[in-house]
């Protein structure tokens, strides 16, 4: 592996890829080739959304985790579940239960990650006061949204609300306060996150606005699920490890973030198509009076990750029942947040710096004429976009044969005589 | 446009609205992957988008013709409406002839030709009543 493609959790499993075109024309960065009959992921356009792991009908496409047997270095284990996890069950199965479960799975410490994200929302609300200014705000939870924006609108940068995700503020505080609590050496605590997401486990290796995660690892809700299922029947009801209530429990879909906000114009937006879009208006200038954006890659939020295992709709209609059941009334104290907020605890550690993608040339007015000569290309060739070239649309080969990638005769309705690119 | 640009390619822009925005975002793409400046691409992601929307809401359609050289990129935005009856009241920022459609679409803050003119390092208007509008804009790296 080459230090690039270790910066993504996607990798491609060559024994099993057969070299279809279904996960380079899923891809929304661009970013898949079909090369020698392999898919080929361009770790510099890769925002590890997982929409190739979605697609792939040959469990070729894998995002990294962590194994079970890593769990076993640490001294003391803490699992971390997004609230996502709640929705995965039947509908008689608590939070609570779930939380109770991953105990009896053999993690010494069970966090309820739901709290943390209501505790965020109110975070939110403290720094929205503090900077009214620079409209929309844009959350940083969503770790493949992140890359998106500094790869391709860079001027959106300072829109980031600079507090950091859930996940890291609950590790950060746990491992603080387990190692005096239990008398633990920071190191010797495994801080695992429980997630329905594929980019969570690059945000764990190569986080942004973070110099090192909190984090220790990754698991995904599928690979547990099987287990957890046999660990929830029994309930013990005096063992209260719950503490969020429906707003903290609803960010487990679009919309959660700004639920609990007492703002008069927030956006949420979710899906991959659908936040670049977006994205699109926001840089065009037109969401200036929009004061919140709420952005997750996967169609409708974290639940519609691609690592669930129950269906999206009937997990959205489980969290649409527990918010109601646990309240859209905020259990989190104002005034914590504020002392918390002015200790600098929720704060970005670094500032987020733009990755832009390389231009089509280095120098300057070549790369303005590889884009006239993409324009000449394209009008040779026969708009049937139909990948078999080994690039994922007729535009991009044409961009692929200008920047020496592709040739020509990769199109198999050009005959062969006709091309010397 | 006297000289012999790098790059230069039409963009048709329909007249309906469901499109409406796709022709800016294209001039955008093409910018980026080209690594333009980025102030440049801001200033023209903003201005077009806003000529465009024009073109959509009044214009019935029409056309941007994007030029690229070393050091700035020229924007020609084309249609063939009904004129400009009063352009110099056209250019006050806050005035507007937007429908309750448009408004109702979050348009119609009389922003449309004062932001394009704000955006620009040159811009030019020519109106004809009953034959069309065209606006000359040019987008200089550094300015």
């Amino acid at each position: 592996m080459t230090p690039e493609t270790k910066l993504h959790s996607i990798q491609i499993d060559n024994e099993k890829c057969i070299g279809c075109v279904l996960c380079m024309r899923a891809c929304p960065m661009k970013a898949i080739r079909i090369r020698n009959d392999k898919a080929v992921i361009d770790p510099l356009r890769c925002v590890d959304c997982g929409e190739c792991y979605r697609v792939c009908p040959h469990d070729a496409v894998i995002p990294e985790t962590t194994s079970f047997s890593y769990l076993k270095k640490f001294k003391y284990t803490v699992a971390l579940p997004s609230p996502v996890l709640y929705m995965q069950f039947g509908w008689e199965v608590m939070p609570n239960q779930v939380l109770q479960g991953l105990k009896r799975f053999g993690f010494d410490y069970v966090y309820d990650v739901a709290w943390m994200c209501e505790n965020v929302t109110a975070a939110y609300e403290v720094y929205m006061q503090l900077h009214p200014t620079l409209k929309p705000k844009i959350s940083t939870v969503c770790p493949a949204v992140v890359r998106l924006i500094t790869h391709l609108y860079p001027d959106l940068l300072n829109h980031f609300i600079p507090i950091e995700s859930p996940r890291e503020l609950a590790a950060k505080r746990l491992r603080f306060k387990l190692a005096i609590e239990r008398n633990l050496k920071p190191e010797e605590i495994g801080i695992i996150h429980i997630t329905s997401c594929a980019a969570k486990m690059v945000s764990v290796n190569h986080p942004v606005g973070l110099a090192k995660s909190h984090l220790d690892g990754v698991v995904s809700i599928k690979d547990i699920y099987g287990d957890l299922l046999d660990l929830i029947e029994d309930v013990e009801e005096d063992v209260i490890l719950q503490k969020s209530s429906g707003v903290g429990l609803g960010w487990a879909q679009s919309g959660g973030e700004i639920r609990g906000m007492n703002l008069e114009n927030a956006l949420a937006v979710s899906g991959v198509s659908d936040v670049i879009r977006i994205l699109d208006d926001a840089e065009a200038g037109r969401l200036r009076n929009i004061d919140y954006l709420e952005l997750l890659i996967c169609p409708d939020g974290c639940i519609g990750g691609p690592m669930v295992v129950q269906n999206r709709h009937i997990a959205k209609q489980r969290c649409e029942t527990l918010v109601k059941m646990f309240g859209e009334k905020s259990r989190v104290s104002r005034k914590m947040i504020r002392r918390l907020f002015n200790e600098g605890f929720y704060k970005m550690e670094e500032g987020i710096e733009q990755t832009p993608l390389p231009p089509l040339d280095p120098d300057p007015i070549k790369a303005i004429q590889k884009s006239q000569k993409i324009e000449e290309l394209l009008s040779q060739l026969c708009g049937k976009e139909c990948g078999a070239c080994g690039s994922p649309d007729c535009r991009t080969l044409a961009r692929d044969i200008v920047v020496g990638e592709a040739r020509l005769t990769d199109c198999v309705f050009i005959e062969e005589e006709k091309d010397n690119p | 446009m006297t000289d012999q640009p790098l790059f230069k390619k039409a963009f048709p822009v329909k007249g309906d609205f469901a499109s409406a925005g796709e022709a800016s975002v294209k001039v955008k793409n093409i910018l980026k992957d080209i690594g333009y400046d980025s102030g440049v691409i801001r200033r023209v992601a903003v201005a077009t988008y806003e000529a465009e929307m024009n073109v959509v809401m009044y214009g019935g359609g029409g056309e941007i013709v994007m030029a690229v050289n070393a050091d700035h990129v020229n924007i020609i935005i084309v249609d063939q409406g009904p004129g400009i009856p009063d352009i110099k009241q056209a250019l006050v920022e806050g005035y507007s002839t937007a429908t309750e459609e448009m408004r109702e679409m979050g348009f119609g803050a009389g922003m449309g030709l004062p932001n394009i003119r704000k955006n620009s390092n040159e811009f030019t208007i020519d109106s004809e009543m009953g034959k069309g509008t065209r606006l000359d804009l040019v987008f200089r790296c550094g300015g």
